[in-house]
């Protein structure tokens, strides 16, 4: 019986002494801020500053996940429907933030900062980032389309420079019939979100809303129609490549450095890659301007912002929101900047136009004023509604059926603005 | 009397031994049992339950019951019975090239004295791969602007060659069919090569000295004998192919247009992209039932195949 008791009381005695010890160990031990962040080789240049933040607060971050914008995206969107939410910050973008808002995966950011916090971000850009009159998303970084057109190419065929989408076809269709086999008058990357964006952009331009104030599908409207009656007649007439339905960025951007493409619709952040003569033909030979417009006066600028959000799951929000100003601070941004992001923050624009301006290559001070213009005056993100993308996948693969020929640009629209309408209406925006 | 009375408890006693090593098994098993249910049994219930309510994954907390509405919506969904269609295809014409194609090789192969081993080693190198990364290999082969394909056209015909494999109606099935059959041949080689060494010789010798050609030998001897691999081979291999995924996401993602739409691209371009959960569960559920319903009729034949050879 003693026996017993002593080995109960030394069992005891150690657990004791472990659970002490554990708990000087958590005492010791930073905080820890968890993030699930974006990857890839230049977004996580950024990452590299964090520990100027931890040596600052004494907190530890830890980035739990990083994956590609789509991966992500997948990620936090079974993350909040399973509810295993383990992070506080987690990336954020304009094109996706509204689903979060939906699956109640991350919180209002207005609490957190003040109007004096804010007041250096760009304000179209900031607004993207709102919904229902609430701040959602801190904007990081954004990007921007702009026309990318070959200068020797131009002049070598005697064209102009299109200021309109009429302008833009008649352009691509009158120099293809003379360029040489392998090399087309543009291209569009032809799948995914990445039609429909276009898509969206375009038929926006024309005059067709992709969805009205009650959320009604509209791109099946002349101006939709005639966004996607361009794209069919040009891919009609061969002056685009034959695989561009099966093109994302990559693939667009590839073929424009092989010098395969006389001009086409870009993002601004492929700038430098663009100009590395080891990697492009392109290099030195190309120009850039606005994006064209339409028969509504709407000038394209389809754009988007990657950003950051605080998760509803977070047990440390106001740390997670200082943790965010860290990371949008001016010299965070300044390291993006320096990489040829476009970043969010107007301060940081001055700099970086003076010095591009100093350098005294021309276009890359160019290039920043006319995306810091576009940024004031086109920005424009796909509709700010968490079925952006569900509706992306039932219209992408019927433009997709109409650049081939498989679908009359009319009819396929409506079936498409038909099949949209009743997932709408499916998911409670309208009886 | 005594006897009468004693002999009730002795086989008491000896029904509790034999319950006991009859539980002992049991109980060790439980545990696995156990987690086999949480991971295996409880998510496929769960996932049956889903395909019956109107779950997205932003709106979970709205879920509602809809009864057979996801399965109606699905049957009048005509991209979703192109997709089912084309599996079937897919599954047909993959399968049956494989066989033929395993067959042929394997029955050569078996001629092979020396070196078969390092044979049999080149043949499975394929099936070492990744399917992402065969799909990432195909994807290049074929590719319109940079591939190997139109490359070699170039070379052939001296003047630029621009087909767009990946793209066009039928090229793009035959592609991931290409790809598929690459992949997945080996597999079939070594099964039959398994059962062609397993044929008693004596059955050969006598076939040779009832004077049978080398064709008679194959169609008489060989084939017959190879059955109930076959039947096996089939099902694995159906079951293989109906999952088919990552290489058709990488080489085309089931278009353009859903030109190469199989039922798991569409099922995770609704479950993930349009966040419908509960429509991708139910078109699983749909799937997993044909792949049951044609595993069994499969077993059915290997039993009868086997009880030809009277196995």
């Amino acid at each position: 019986m003693r026996k017993s008791l002593v080995i109960v009381a030394a069992f005891l005695l150690l657990a004791v002494s472990a659970f002490a010890t554990g708990g000087q160990e958590a005492a010791k031990a930073p905080k820890v801020l968890k993030c699930a962040f974006i990857g890839g080789a230049n977004y996580e240049e950024l990452y590299k500053e964090i520990p100027k933040w931890e040596a600052k607060t004494g907190m530890k971050v830890e980035i739990v996940y990083k994956g590609d914008g789509f991966q992500i995206d997948k990620k936090l969107k079974t993350d909040f429907a399973a509810g295993l939410v383990d992070y506080d910050v987690c990336w954020d973008h304009s094109s996706f933030f509204t689903q979060y808002i939906k699956a109640g995966g991350i919180v209002p950011l207005d609490e957190y900062f003040s109007a004096e916090d804010l007041k250096d971000f760009i304000p179209k850009i900031l607004d993207s980032g709102k919904r229902d009159g609430k701040l959602w998303i801190m904007p990081r970084h954004f990007d921007i389309s702009c026309l990318h057109y070959r200068t020797d190419l131009f002049q070598q065929y005697g064209l102009k420079v299109p200021g309109t989408w009429d302008e833009f076809k008649a352009t691509a269709l009158k120099v293809q019939p003379q360029l040489p086999a392998g090399v087309y008058a543009t291209e569009f990357a032809g799948k995914e979100e990445a039609l429909t964006g276009r898509f969206y952009e375009v038929s926006s331009c024309e005059g067709a809303q992709y969805f009205d104030k009650k959320w009604k599908p509209g791109f099946n409207a002349p101006g939709g129609v005639k966004a996607a009656t361009m794209f069919r007649d040009l891919y009609k007439a061969g002056a685009m490549p034959p695989g561009m339905t099966g093109f994302v960025w990559e693939d667009v951007a590839k073929n424009w450095v092989a010098g395969n493409i006389v001009m086409y619709t870009e993002w601004y952040g492929w700038y430098s890659y663009f100009q590395d003569p080891s990697a492009s033909k392109a290099a030195g030979l190309f120009d850039i301007a606005r994006q064209p417009k339409g028969d509504a006066g709407v000038y394209g600028g389809w754009a988007g912002q990657h950003s950051f959000s605080i998760t509803k799951a977070s047990k440390q929000k106001k740390t997670a929101a200082d943790f965010i100003k860290f990371i949008t601070s001016a010299e965070s941004q300044s390291v993006e900047a320096n990489l040829g992001f476009l970043v969010t923050r107007s301060a940081v624009w001055d700099k970086i136009i003076a010095d591009a301006k100093a350098s005294g290559k021309a276009l890359d001070a160019k290039r920043l004023e006319l995306a810091q213009y576009q940024a004031a005056n086109d920005f424009r993100t796909p509709p700010l509604v968490a079925e952006w993308l569900p509706s992306s996948d039932i219209v992408y693969p019927i433009v997709q059926a109409i650049i081939l020929g498989d679908k009359a640009p009319q009819a396929g629209l409506d079936e498409a603005a038909a099949k949209v309408e009743a997932m709408m209406k499916e998911r409670g925006y309208y009886k | 009397m005594q006897a009468n009375v004693i002999q009730p408890v002795r086989r008491r006693r000896l029904s509790s031994k034999v319950l006991e090593e009859r539980r002992l098994p049991v109980l060790l098993l439980l545990p696995a049992a156990a987690l086999m249910a949480f991971v295996v049994v409880f998510p496929m219930l769960y996932s049956l339950y889903l395909s019956f309510t109107n779950f997205t994954l932003v709106s979970q907390s709205s879920i509602r019951f809809v009864g057979l509405h996801n399965y109606q919506t699905l049957f009048r969904d005509p991209v979703f019975l192109a997709a089912l269609w084309r599996t079937v295809l897919y599954i047909t014409i993959t399968v049956n090239l494989e066989l033929v194609l395993g067959l042929l090789i394997a029955n050569a192969m078996s001629h092979v004295m020396r070196g078969q081993g390092i044979l049999r080693t080149i043949l499975m190198m394929p099936m070492m791969f990744a399917p992402i990364l065969v799909g990432f290999q195909f994807k290049w082969i074929f590719n319109d602007q940079v591939g190997l394909l139109n490359n070699l056209l170039f070379e052939v015909f001296r003047r630029p060659v621009i087909i767009p494999w990946l793209i066009h109606k039928p090229l793009g099935f035959i592609t991931i069919v290409v790809a598929e059959i690459w992949m997945s041949t080996p597999f079939m080689v070594i099964i039959f090569l398994a059962g062609i060494l397993s044929i008693s010789p004596d059955i050969m010798d006598a076939s040779e000295v009832d004077g049978a050609t080398e064709w008679q030998k194959f169609f008489h001897v060989t084939l017959p004998s190879l059955s109930p691999f076959m039947y096996i081979a089939l099902a694995v291999r159906s079951l293989d192919v109906a999952k088919a995924y990552d290489l058709v996401s990488i080489m085309t993602g089931g278009g353009p247009a859903h030109r190469t739409e199989l039922i798991w691209t569409y099922v995770h371009r609704l479950a993930f992209t349009s966040q419908n959960f509960a429509l991708g569960a139910s078109m699983s559920y749909i799937t997993v039932l044909i792949a049951v319903a044609f595993t069994l009729y499969l077993f059915q034949q290997l039993i009868k195949a086997r009880k030809v050879r009277g196995l």
